[in-house]
């Protein structure tokens, strides 16, 4: 029993990196219909930054903090200065331009920080089932989450992102800069994933070494239901949890496949993933 | 006629080669119901978009109050006083009653300002109160009208473009809309341009109106007179 209770937790603490990158994207998918497959590479950068800034200062935190900054500003530049341009295309052009970011800046970051790993520490302790390391992913993770929620639902600037985001013409018509509450949400967006890229490298930095934790991140989103940020977190967290169960009783050698599995029976039964509301769509 | 207070000079308006709106022009005093008629495909809503921004004219201008508006952003025509509910009212299903509301007031930096204009909105719509905390999809067509009437006052403007408020709605529902627009035009002076397809119970209110056809004015009057032209009405308002 006491096996399992630590399976548990333990998949709790990956869940919650999973949670924050499937947020991650869904900011950005609700409001341009845009998956972000930048989102690794933003994240690796902030992540290679934070590196940087705890390795000349001695300070996990400073580096913490600089990642998130990092994400926020790269998450900003990229909306203006490559998405903004192909807004009024289909959005398959934006999704094209994120898979460009995303090579580009991989290969830069190795261009700058060389394609050798380097170790890359925890937030906190990290040994013993359920760390304190662990207890900080998950517990930084749902505290995003609570302000962005708190964000989202009660601060004129969330009801103002919301409006852009459901209907951008009519929110227009009512003095929202629907630009700038894009640009906020790629912002925030990047900065959540930057938060999930500091929480899933350690304990070693390279330039793919967020890859997999993305692939996860896109499956929680996903099954979440990609219009639902309750979906993500909950994904996230069931994701997490199944896995490492997966990883303990069948093998770690099948934990890919079983995340392919879980998506394939979630989408089976709920083709929209399992928090999507039912909704008409333009055709 | 004085000052207008809404002046529509030489608009055109093309969708490629098609000229949607095509020269029209348009003076509308203050505390005015003007009435754009015609029928389907005519260019009402091409023009009234054209108007607040939210299509850029090929050529002609806008005023509102001696200001020149044809330049400036959809999002920044609620600040000069202009509003506009769309087709359909625009009401954002996914938000609350209250949310749409807050949306319509969000621009003024006032706070104060903005909960006295929606307690104002409320007053105004009781069923809107009662529904306040419920996502706006549950409304009903009229309510859905009435809501996104609500949420175009809630910027206090001084120009309210309404595009078929009455589309898809029951003739006593429209009724009671028509007498609203009449009420808030004696009460506060507003001054609205009502584009409908409905021409009868548009008249019933417009002071003035004009009639597009294919981009076009082909007649522009007082209500009464336009309403007494028995060619008009049946070659170009259909009834």
């Amino acid at each position: 029993m006491d096996h399992f209770i630590n399976l548990t937790l333990s998949g709790l603490a990956n869940g919650a990196i999973y949670a924050a990158l499937a947020l991650s994207l869904i900011i950005i998918y609700q409001a341009t219909r845009v998956v972000n497959f930048a989102q690794p590479a933003l994240a690796l950068i902030s992540a290679y930054v934070a590196y940087t800034v705890t390795g000349a200062t001695g300070s996990y935190w400073l580096g913490f903090g600089s990642a998130l900054v990092t994400g926020l500003v790269l998450g900003v530049l990229t909306e203006r200065l490559l998405i903004r341009p192909v807004h009024n295309k289909s959005p398959l052009s934006a999704i094209v331009i994120t898979l460009g970011v995303l090579l580009t800046l991989q290969g830069t970051a190795g261009m700058i920080w060389s394609n050798e790993p380097h170790s890359f520490g925890y937030a906190l302790d990290y040994r013993g089932m359920f760390s304190p390391a662990d207890a900080f992913a998950v517990g930084s993770v749902l505290l995003v989450a609570v302000l962005l929620l708190a964000l989202y639902r009660w601060t004129p600037l969330g009801l103002r992102m919301r409006a852009a985001a459901f209907r951008p013409e009519v929110a227009r018509m009512v003095g929202v800069r629907v630009g700038l509450m894009l640009t906020v949400g790629w912002g925030i967006a990047s900065l959540v994933g930057a938060l999930g890229g500091v929480l899933a490298a350690p304990p070693f930095l390279s330039p793919n070494v967020l890859d997999t934790a993305f692939v996860y991140g896109i499956t929680a989103a996903v099954v979440g239901g990609l219009d639902n940020p309750f979906g993500a977190i909950f994904g996230g967290f069931l994701l997490g949890v199944s896995l490492s169960y997966v990883s303990s009783y069948a093998g770690p050698e099948l934990v890919t496949l079983a995340a392919l599995v879980i998506l394939v029976l979630v989408l089976s039964v709920r083709p929209d993933g399992l928090f999507s509301r039912p909704q008409a769509r333009k055709v | 006629m004085s000052k207008p207070l809404l002046r529509v000079e030489d608009l055109v308006t093309s969708y490629g080669a098609v000229r949607a709106v095509d020269s029209v022009t348009v003076d509308v005093a203050e505390g005015e119901i003007h009435a754009i008629l015609g029928a389907n495909g005519a260019g009402k809503t091409t023009l009234l978009r054209t108007i607040s921004g939210l299509l850029s004219a090929d050529s002609g201008r806008v005023w509102l109050d001696g200001k020149d508006l044809t330049r400036t952003p959809a999002e920044q025509h609620v600040h000069h006083g202009l509003a506009h509910v769309p087709e359909g009212g625009g009401v954002i299903v996914e938000l609350t009653v209250e949310e749409n509301l807050r949306l319509g007031g969000l621009w003024k930096r006032d706070r104060a300002e903005r909960s006295a204009a929606l307690t104002e909105m409320f007053d105004l719509f009781p069923p809107l109160w009662e529904r306040r905390s419920r996502p706006a999809s549950t409304l009903s067509g009229g309510e859905r009208q009435m809501l996104a009437i609500g949420r175009a006052l809630m910027a206090r403007p001084r120009v309210l473009l309404l595009d078929e408020p009455s589309l898809g709605l029951a003739p006593l529902v429209t009724q009671r809309i028509m007498r609203l627009l009449r009420d808030l035009r004696e009460r506060t002076g507003l001054t609205v341009v009502l584009v409908e397809q409905n021409a009868q119970s548009a008249l019933s209110v417009a002071d003035r109106g004009l009639v597009l056809w294919l981009g076009r004015v082909v007649a522009r009057d007082t209500s009464e007179q336009l309403l007494a032209d028995d060619q008009m009405r049946h070659a170009y308002l259909g009834f």
